[in-house]
């Protein structure tokens, strides 16, 4: 999960990498004071979990409070792909003397850590990465093996920081290395790392992204207000109703609702849909195990949305198991009633058990159970698939 | 013949007396695995499904002659379980629960390379030698004894392709389940190669996904088997996946998508299939 800048900033403090004087703001108000405290030149940076802030206005520079207090206005009315605005961190300007880039990060293809530094930051690092490879240094290390601070000074060196900060740059490196693997990072990044005309190294951005699954271990995050949140975008009513409830979904623009099973089959079955000339309203990942009553709620989700035509369903217990799946739609059929056609597949783990749910529940009331076509393991899921395209398309009336 | 596991395989469980531990092990008992026992700390002594429960892997391997584990554990005490096992003799391991800190299986990764052990997962369903051994959560139904080896990063997606190869009568040698998680014990070119020296494994189904590098680092041991792969990818049609940022750009490119993916397959060797049903047609075409 992304952190904000200024989160990111917090986090370098206690590594003793050096940020600017800065403060948070959440109204104009806040900001006139807050410039008012700083000296003037200031600059206004939006707080958003994506990046490109700077190419899409999210960045200004103010002259005096008064015109920092008019900008700010602007910062709050602005959404930035799709983030509103709501907290702005302000800062003095830096006299900038040359922009450097480091960043840490896993390196998945050798199972390795490894730590990337560049004499040019500031720019779209990805872009020089492409184009002159030669201009970025990177060194990998196993997770077990320690940096040394000699590794980071030649780094420092190579990068081209003048000699009498390179221990300071050393240090740098090595404070975000040490971030990097007492939090638990996925990334973390300075970009750009300025030397200032008047020969100081000061982090002006951060970039930080930690593994939600090892929040367990830092309790003192979530006392600085960090704590798991969605990763990238503006979330869809039906999406934060469903991140309330624990269910990972993103809407689609199709007309299909997609009860699949499985991050796998979640993906895949998406593909099926298309192949079979359909398009799905959703994704969604039904699979880990969830109880009865997680998935009645993920068909609400889907019977409710009114873009929905058909839904396709299907269960290859594994870990998810066939009882609990039929418990779960039998909770769905019982509360809520299903408005739209559904054709299901189940098979696997205590498939027996499913289907005598299944039956039991159909001959205690046989009308809930009128829009369902059910499907075993001697039905190949490509016709299921094929299916939940004719009946959205017979809904749709063609 | 099989890969990583068989009949003979003394197979153990950490985590033997937990919930998903003890259902799981009677699944696999039922099938006829071959388990030898398990761990629990602080319950030695005890039994579940009559095999004896130890208070440490090392009493396990010493008294049962374990050499596979099954880790059915909560996320937070996978690193040190593993890293037990792999200490304590185990040469395969299977990670089956979800939601690792990426760090920790970077620790994991390293004791199995130094220790010449081999992980699957976190996150994985599991590994099955069709008619020999089950060991994880797969189910059963789907999967028969044959000639077809298939590796997955997805439970659900394996399922479907061996149910494929059971209808169609190929059957398989043995199916393999990487995991979902970003960093993986295992990956698709170590299990492709294993396939390729296995006498029996006449062709082996590899299923990836949008996102991640393990299905570009297949492209490397492809040109160099005999036996041929079929490659299916998840994602096609999926909305652009999210990135990982500068940093994981710059070393691993750009996180291929599904196309891109299946497209540097196709280039190394790989036959595409789009649907389970194009599996055994492929197979047909290959005379397998």
């Amino acid at each position: 999960m992304r952190l904000y800048e200024f989160e990111g900033k917090e986090l370098f403090k206690k590594f003793k990498i050096p940020v600017s004087d800065s403060r948070l703001a959440k109204t104009t108000d806040e900001v006139f004071i807050a410039v008012n405290d700083l000296n003037c030149p200031v600059v206004l940076k939006s707080q958003v979990l994506i990046g490109g802030r700077g190419k899409a206005g999210g960045i200004k520079l103010a002259d005096t409070p008064d015109q920092a207090k008019t900008l700010a206005k602007e910062l709050f009315a602005l959404k930035i792909k799709g983030y509103p605005v709501e907290e702005i961190l302000i800062e003095p300007k830096l006299a900038i003397k040359k922009e450097f880039y480091i960043g840490v990060t896993i390196d998945r293809t050798n199972y390795k850590l490894v730590i990337i530094a560049s004499g040019e930051g500031g720019v779209d690092i990805e872009e020089t990465a492409a184009k002159h490879p030669e201009k970025i240094i990177k060194k990998s290390l196993s997770v077990e093996e320690p940096f040394y601070g000699f590794d980071a000074l030649a780094m420092a060196k190579q990068i081209g920081i003048p000699t009498e900060l390179i221990k300071s740059g050393a240090e740098i490196i090595v404070g975000l290395y040490n971030m990097f693997k007492k939090y638990d990072a996925k990334l973390v990044e300075i970009n750009p790392l300025v030397l200032t005309a008047d020969s100081k190294l000061i982090a002006a951005d951060s970039r930080v992204s930690l593994d939600d699954d090892a929040l367990f271990r830092h309790a003192e995050l979530k006392g600085m207000g960090i704590e798991k949140r969605h990763e990238e975008g503006e979330m869809t009513p039906r999406e934060s109703q469903a991140t309330e409830w624990g269910i990972p979904y993103l809407d689609l623009d199709g007309d299909i609702g997609m009860f699949p099973g499985g991050a796998g089959f979640g993906i895949m079955g998406n593909d099926f849909i298309h192949y079979y000339g359909g398009k799905p309203a959703n994704f969604m990942d039904s699979g880990g195990g969830p109880t009865p009553e997680r998935l009645a709620q993920m068909l609400v989700l889907l019977d409710d949305n009114p873009q929905v035509k058909a839904i396709f369903g299907a269960r290859f217990g594994g870990i998810s198991r066939c009882d609990d799946f039929a418990k779960g739609v039998v909770i769905f059929l019982k509360n809520h009633g299903l408005s739209k056609p559904m054709v299901l597949r189940m098979t696997g783990n205590m498939w027996q058990e499913g289907v005598r749910i299944f039956e039991e529940a159909k001959k205690e009331s046989p009308k809930l159970f009128e829009k369902i076509e059910f499907h075993g393991i001697e039905t190949p899921i490509e016709e299921i698939s094929k299916r939940a395209v004719e009946l959205a398309a017979r809904e749709r009336g063609n | 013949m099989a890969i990583l596991v068989d009949k003979r395989s003394n197979v153990m469980v950490q985590g033997i007396t937990g919930g998903a531990g003890k259902f799981h092990t009677e699944r696999m008992i039922a099938y006829g695995t071959h388990i030898v026992g398990g761990t629990s700390p602080g319950k030695g002594g005890a039994t579940v499904s009559g095999k004896p429960v130890f208070d440490t892997v090392a009493e396990c391997v010493k008294q049962t002659g374990a050499d596979v584990s099954v880790v059915f554990l909560p996320a937070p005490a996978v690193k040190e379980a593993a890293i037990e096992a792999i200490r304590a003799g185990i040469k395969f391991l299977v990670v089956v629960p979800e939601h690792i800190p990426i760090h920790d299986m970077l620790y994991v990764r390293e004791e199995a390379v130094r220790h010449g052990a081999t992980v699957i997962g976190g996150n994985t369903a599991g590994i099955i030698t069709p008619g020999e051994a089950n060991l994880g959560i797969m189910p059963e139904i789907a999967f028969s004894p044959g000639r077809v080896g298939t590796v997955s990063r997805s439970g659900s997606i394996t399922y479907y392709v061996a149910d494929t190869l059971t209808r169609t009568g190929y059957g398989q040698t043995t199916c393999v389940g990487l995991g979902g998680d970003p960093v993986l014990g295992s990956t698709f070119d170590e299990i492709l190669w294993k396939f390729e020296q296995d006498e029996k494994t006449k062709a082996v189904v590899m299923c990836g996904e949008i996102g991640g590098v393990y299905e570009e680092r297949a492209t490397s041991v492809i040109p160099k088997m005999k036996t041929p792969v079929l490659a299916m990818i998840g994602g096609i049609f999926a909305p652009p996946g999210k990135r990982m940022g500068h940093a994981g750009a710059i070393v691993e490119g750009t996180m291929g998508t599904a196309k891109e993916k299946l497209d540097l397959l196709a280039a190394s060797g790989a036959h595409p299939c789009k649907t389970f049903r194009d599996i055994p047609e492929v197979l047909k075409k290959l005379g397998v």
